[in-house]
């Protein structure tokens, strides 16, 4: 790896490093107190959880517009099954779900409509973009016909431990999301699943030629990220001890943001969980940066808006100039 | 045998981990509708409960008035400083406070009450209309706000008290308290903030007695 290979690889991690000299500077001990650090953690757990999800999806050169809703479906699945049970009139009979069968039960849930967006895409040839559009109002359907519209909230502490318990005084929702990057980082680099997901990206022909099966490798990402979008809905639902059949809104884009703010090329086969963590961080840390900096939230739209822009102008202009 | 020796193993861990956390009970519907009966919060058997074990009780712990008013109108800030209840993080605050008074009017929804000799002002008003608000709930700072996670049981809680003393002390005082005569009440007085006028003082009354 050459010096401005080198530098590209770490320009988030530069970009991270300056924004934080930065804010301790003009927030004064505001910004470095183990308070807010903490905040920031527990702010991204969720967008890491869905940006991983995102980063094997753009990996394979696709894209998921429906994570968003799929967490919010995920969330109040699994807190409906949790609080009301499932009634089987037919059998007389009534299932109580353990928060560890809700659990299981709401990132299989995810995993599902997941699935769904994986074989409508390699069945049925339609773009991501279409095909994850359509599952965005699925999804989000199911999330208000299983609710009825309504929030299912007062779960109790034990459902709540995931979201808002701590262990070693840590967050458990960031022990959750720094696990499941620690191993999606080793999933993506050390399993041939994961090297598969780099080769289709790369050149989907070429894949074929080379004999991987790229619908297979397709139905798993989607899957994954489905999944993992279930674990993002089961945090936020224990975290606000509610699950919001609206959750979720608009959550695909800053997943999106994450994922391309940490060096993941848009045409899929470069890019990396690491550089995914960075983007997470960078967002958090810029709104909270100006959110302590008083800056109007109208403004931090736009701010947020530019920053995205920058972070791919960057790496198309040293692409190109690598070339 | 080889292959599958692996995934024998792997059911065998997975049943023992179910066995020890299941996933799921089954239970009959009747059975589910019985243990969901049972966990509905029911806020006026709770207010009964909170009225007769707890309020009532707590009667004698009420600031007396000719200790509090003065100084409300002395130092307000310091006053609620010493007496008050502030719940969580509200502006708002309920003395709960006890006293004697000579009735000096009475209307359709209040009874005024001077409590020093000789005064003519209204220094204290006993609502006798409708209650709304929450100075009986927050009054006497014996609930919790942070025990009830859902907002709603714990406003349910404030509409059954205030029902209670609707039903079970208003009535009596509306009755007999005539101009001229002496009450003696216990009761609670809530406060929107520190801006508020306290001349008169509304106490929402849990104890009545006109002599």
């Amino acid at each position: 790896m050459n010096r401005k290979e080198l530098f590209k690889r770490l320009q988030p991690l530069i970009a991270l490093i300056v924004m934080v000299v930065v804010l301790s500077i003009a927030t004064g001990s505001q910004f470095l107190a183990v308070s807010n650090l903490r905040t920031i953690l527990l702010q991204i757990s969720v967008n890491l959880c869905l940006s991983i999800g995102m980063t094997l999806v753009i990996l394979t050169g696709g894209i998921d517009l429906s994570v968003g809703a799929i967490l919010a479906f995920a969330g109040a699945f699994a807190a409906g099954l949790f609080k009301n049970g499932l009634a089987l009139s037919l059998f007389g009979v009534q299932v109580q779900f353990t928060v560890l069968g809700a659990v299981i039960a709401g990132i299989l849930a995810g995993a599902a409509l997941g699935l769904h967006n994986g074989l409508v895409i390699t069945r049925l040839r339609l773009p991501p973009f279409v095909a994850t559009l359509a599952m965005l109002c699925i999804a989000r359907c199911f999330a208000m016909l299983w609710t009825s519209g309504h929030p299912v909230s007062a779960l109790g502490t034990k459902f709540d431990f995931m979201g808002a318990g701590s262990f070693i005084s840590v967050p458990m929702a960031v022990w959750i999301s720094v696990t499941l990057a620690v191993l999606f980082q080793l999933f993506s680099k050390r399993t041939p699943l994961g090297r598969y997901i780099y080769a289709v990206g790369g050149s989907e022909k070429a894949a074929k030629f080379a004999g991987l099966n790229v619908n297979n490798v397709k139905l798993w990402v989607y899957t994954l990220a489905g999944a993992l979008a279930g674990v993002a809905g089961l945090i936020q639902t224990a975290r606000l001890d509610t699950a919001e059949p609206n959750a979720g809104l608009g959550y695909e884009l800053d997943s999106i943001a994450a994922v391309v703010i940490g060096g993941t090329s848009l045409s899929g086969g470069r890019g990396s969980i690491f550089g995914t963590v960075l983007g997470c961080l960078i967002i958090g840390v810029l709104n909270n940066g100006l959110v302590l900096l008083g800056v109007s939230p109208f403004w931090q739209l736009g701010i947020k808006g530019y920053v995205i822009i920058a972070a791919v102008a960057i790496d198309n202009m040293s692409s190109r100039k690598q070339e | 045998m080889r292959r599958t020796f692996p995934f024998i193993v792997l059911i065998v861990i997975a049943g023992g981990i179910l066995w020890f956390f299941p996933l799921f009970h089954v239970v009959s519907l009747k059975q589910a509708q019985d243990e969901k009966t049972a966990a509905t919060f029911n806020p006026a058997q709770f207010a009964e409960n909170f009225w007769t074990d707890k309020l009532l009780p707590s009667l004698a712990k009420a600031v007396p008035a000719e200790k509090l008013l003065p100084a409300i109108q002395h130092d307000p800030a310091n006053a609620k400083k010493q007496f008050a209840h502030t719940l969580g993080m509200s502006d708002s605050y309920t003395y709960f406070l006890s006293g004697t008074g000579r009735v000096i009017a009475v209307s359709d929804d209040e009874i005024s009450l001077a409590l020093t000799v000789g005064s003519t002002n209204d220094e204290v008003t006993l609502p006798t209309g409708l209650l709304f608000g929450n100075a009986v709930r927050d009054g006497t700072g014996l609930l919790d706000v942070n025990a009830y996670p859902n907002s709603q049981d714990f406003n349910n809680i404030a509409a059954e008290l205030n029902h209670l003393v609707e039903t079970r002390v208003l009535p009596g005082l509306k009755e007999h308290a005539k101009v001229g005569a002496t009450v003696r009440f216990a009761g609670c007085a809530e406060v929107d903030d520190e801006s508020t006028d306290l001349k008169p003082l509304h106490v929402v009354p849990i104890q009545a007695e006109v002599e």
